[in-house]
């Protein structure tokens, strides 16, 4: 950590850029969260939140001039570390649930109140 | 130095992730959406991980998108002229000190590719390397890793599947199949 703080923030970037990508779309998935009255933009700011993480851990599991952890017999390495893929698999298909039930949601909010932007949902909800 | 390649395939995801969030018609967000997908895919191939880069392209870019297509064609799409939506302060904050505290964590994390990393030098990845192809005899270690060693795992992930499936029916009130 002391050798990467004398390095200077440009080499800091430059060496660790997938993680200083992590930390903008995490940024940019909240916001949207937040920012958008829009329910299916919320659910799209959900998603890029969801990947950001994603980034995070495959990044972590790369090695430079590894290849990707096909092994057997003859194969030769040095090889990616497999466990960080198996688990954004999985999460990648469990965020399309997640996905999916949600615009499920959306859907059926939409037949009950006729709109989809979060503050005139607010309104309509209070007069019930 | 950084290579050129997986700085603009960041420079990109980057891009078209920031496009959605201003973009204020949703079928736009929605198309955006999809090329920042599509983006991130190739970024996993970059990172020799191909089995998420085609789970990615195929469930993330194709499924992903037709399903946000879906919900719109059913519903409705924000009326009004404006391009771009209006900046939100209170979620800008958050999003700018979520970036910051982030980022203020960048140097305590091992350069990305190092072979002096936790996960390159942990015992678990060289448990599934050096033992995979005798004990399964697959050759693709996330494949095994996937279907054997976390099998119950992947099973578990098979039930969220299965709730999700029977949440949206339930919801959407087609349960009933006369």
């Amino acid at each position: 950590m002391i050798d990467a703080l004398a390095a200077g923030p440009v080499d800091l970037l430059a060496t660790r850029s997938y993680y200083a990508g992590t930390a903008l779309l995490l940024g940019i998935g909240a916001y949207v969260m937040i920012a958008s009255p829009n329910l299916v933009k919320k659910v799209i700011g959900m998603n890029i939140f969801q990947t950001g993480i994603f980034l995070f851990f495959i990044a972590s599991a790369y090695v430079e001039g590894a290849k990707s952890p096909i092994v057997g017999p003859k194969a030769t390495g040095p090889f990616v570390s497999p466990l960080p893929h198996v688990l954004i698999l999985t999460a990648i298909v469990v965020g399309v649930s997640l996905t999916a039930v949600a615009l499920g949601l959306i859907v059926r909010v939409y037949n009950e109140y006729g709109t989809l932007e979060a503050d005139v949902l607010q309104e309509v909800r209070s007069d019930d | 130095m950084i290579d050129a390649v997986p700085a603009v395939l960041l420079v990109l995801v980057v891009a078209c992730a920031l496009a959605t969030a201003v973009l204020r018609d949703v079928l736009a967000a929605i198309i955006a959406f999809a090329a920042y997908s599509l983006g991130i895919a190739m970024i996993w191939v970059l990172l020799q991980a191909p089995d998420v880069g085609l789970t990615e392209a195929a469930v993330g870019a194709g499924v992903t998108t037709i399903l946000f297509l879906l919900t719109i064609a059913k519903t409705v799409r924000p009326p009004g002229e404006a391009i771009f939506e209006s900046l939100d302060p209170k979620g800008l904050v958050v999003a700018v000190l979520i970036v910051g505290v982030l980022a203020s964590t960048l140097g305590a994390l091992p350069p990305v590719g190092s072979a002096e990393t936790p996960v390159a030098q942990s015992q678990v990845t060289d448990y599934y390397l050096e033992n995979t192809y005798e004990q399964t005899h697959v050759k693709n270690a996330v494949t095994a890793v996937l279907a054997a060693y976390r099998g119950f795992d992947t099973m578990g992930e098979a039930v969220v599947v299965f709730a999700a499936g029977v949440g949206l029916l339930v919801v959407l009130g087609r349960e009933v199949f006369a």
